[in-house]
């Protein structure tokens, strides 16, 4: 669906992506992952065809983005950083025009535009003027209007921007709504985000594709370990306690009453930690597990590539 | 082309729900029903006493010359102003507010961009000079004349306005700032007055006769008189065609500009 060789970019002497290589199959919703300013929102660009690369080739649906930019641009749904909304438009109105600029045909144009509003909890604002909107309406206005021509491909940079949680939330729904139907690309440094939504990771450090597995892959970089996270009633240190215990790798203290422990993954360990917890005295008030998650690996892959040896 | 048509129903509905545009086109109406009705009675007057007067220059008494030519150099005048204020926004707020993105994703050619906001201000402003029209018009009721040169040279000021927004289309893509666009538009619309004057300070016949032919005041002079000459017109459309180029131009780089 999307394939993507070679493809570097500068602005004058600052590279902002070099050498980009990954594919995107049909279907998939592939999350983007980065610090600010690591070359996602340049990659993303690329692709819509709003911006030529410096060099190498991206192809959508077959279609190279510089040589024939009008077929792909049919097919792509794009959600820039900013939302490109004319705010002296009404909501539906404007989303009547993205559909006739995108080539939707006439007779369709009206259901179209009928499913964005009610896909993105739309339709009881279409008749206010866009200036009027909150932010976070906005935003979903935003959204609606690369939904709107029902393409095959959504290009959404930073889909949950000022958003609240509850709206955060319905966005994640949404875009797993869309999958399977749509290929996805999203782009964000919210974590949960990715982990809620994506079946493919693609990381991207100062230009460079750090990582590039399935959701289940990054996880089982750090299989063989489990984080543990132990609260107490008292504040008495049992750092010591903890420590002492084989198969202990890591304890982080993070208050006399918190800690968090990484430990290999073995039965009967978190047994012998909480029962070591409890003869300390010191009142074991949680105890609970989980796995390494996304969030350290990209921790590890960005930040921290020259402190944390792998 | 469908994109043309698509941008083209945008821009011009645009322009008639903004209150810039009623704004500007009421005190375009109020300033020519003041002027328009001065030179009338002016013209009335010195017809009336051309009897008594002996040596009067006979343009004076043919109402094309001294009410309706004055009625359309206001307009002109007018226009160097209005068609910046009108056209000001039509890329650089696109710009500003990011729907530009919008425009350069979608499937349309940079020239449909350029065609649909071009033809949506000229219709425009093409209805404003139908507006104006109504003077002549009502004036009929009272005089007899002739139609033709008053329409010919109507039709050599929709052409001078025609350059104006092509220019002036030009003068806001080349920025994101309204202000600085409105400014450049102004600068634009005067100077190429000016640039037909200059073959006064020069001596060298090749470059004299270049200058005269650049000189718009020497093409709508023929049209004023009402005489329609091809060299005019390949004058105008090919300064609304390089300033449109120019337009498209612009907009294209900024797919490969960093």
């Amino acid at each position: 669906m999307i394939e993507v060789s070679h493809l570097s970019k500068s602005y004058g002497d600052r590279i902002a992506i070099s050498d980009l290589n990954f594919t995107i199959e049909k279907g998939e919703v592939v999350g983007f992952l980065g610090p600010n300013g690591a070359g996602k929102s340049t990659t993303m660009k690329i692709i819509t065809g709003f911006m030529a690369p410096s060099s190498g080739q991206a192809k959508v649906c077959g279609f190279d983005v510089f040589e024939n930019p009008i077929e792909v641009k049919k097919r792509i749904g794009y959600l820039p950083e900013t939302p490109p909304l004319y705010t002296d438009m009404l909501v539906q109105d404007y989303l009547k025009y993205v559909a006739e600029l995108k080539q939707v045909p006439t007779t369709k144009i009206k259901s179209f535009v009928e499913r964005a509003l009610a896909k993105t909890q739309l339709t009881s604002v279409k008749s206010r003027l866009i200036q009027n909107l909150s932010k976070g309406f906005k935003q979903r206005v935003g959204i609606a209007q690369a939904l709107v021509s029902e393409p095959e491909v959504l290009i959404l940079d930073e889909p949950t921007v000022g958003l609240d949680p509850k709206q955060v939330s319905e966005i994640r729904d949404l875009i797993k709504e869309l999958q399977g139907e749509h290929t996805i690309i999203l782009s964000t440094h919210i974590l949960p985000e990715v982990q809620a939504t994506c079946n493919k990771v693609i990381i991207i450090h100062e230009g460079k594709i750090v990582a590039q597995e399935t959701i289940e892959q990054i996880e089982k970089m750090n299989k063989g370990f489990v984080m543990l996270t132990v609260k107490t009633k008292k504040s008495n240190s049992i750092e010591a306690q903890l420590k002492s215990i084989e198969g202990v790798k890591e304890v982080e203290v993070l208050s006399l009453q918190h800690y968090r422990v990484k430990l290999v993954e073995q039965e009967d360990l978190i047994e012998k930690i909480a029962s070591e917890v409890i003869r300390s005295g010191a009142g074991l008030m949680e105890l609970s597990p989980s796995r390494a998650n996304l969030e350290d690996v990209f921790l590890k892959l960005t930040y921290g590539q020259e402190k944390v040896e792998v | 082309m469908k994109g043309t048509l698509v941008i083209f129903r945008k821009e011009f509905a645009g322009f008639f729900k903004s209150p810039l545009f009623y704004f500007l086109s009421f005190m375009m109406t109020i300033l020519l029903s003041i002027l328009f009705s001065i030179s009338l009675d002016k013209f009335a007057q010195t017809s009336s006493n051309a009897m008594l007067q002996f040596g009067t220059q006979p343009q004076l008494l043919n109402i094309h010359y001294s009410v309706f030519l004055p009625h359309l150099s206001i307009i002109n005048l007018i226009f160097i102003f209005l068609i910046p204020a009108l056209t000001m926004k039509l890329i650089s707020e696109e710009k500003k507010i990011r729907t530009f993105d919008l425009l350069l994703t979608s499937p349309i050619s940079s020239l449909a961009i350029v065609m649909g906001k071009y033809l949506a201000a000229l219709v425009t402003i093409f209805g404003l000079i139908l507006v104006s029209f109504i003077y002549p018009i009502v004036s009929r009721q009272v005089f007899e004349f002739s139609w033709a040169p008053t329409l010919v040279a109507a039709l050599g000021i929709f052409l001078v306005a025609a350059v104006y927004t092509a220019m002036n289309l030009f003068a806001s893509s080349l920025t994101e700032n309204g202000l600085i666009a409105f400014v450049l538009s102004i600068i634009f619309n005067l100077s190429i007055w000016f640039i037909g004057a200059l073959n006064e300070s020069f001596d060298e016949p090749h470059l004299k006769s270049i200058l005269e032919h650049m000189s718009l005041n020497n093409h709508l002079a023929a049209m004023i008189e009402g005489t329609i000459r091809t060299n005019g017109l390949i004058f105008f459309f090919s300064l609304i065609f390089l300033f449109c180029f120019l337009t498209e131009r612009v907009i294209e780089s900024s797919r490969w500009r960093a």
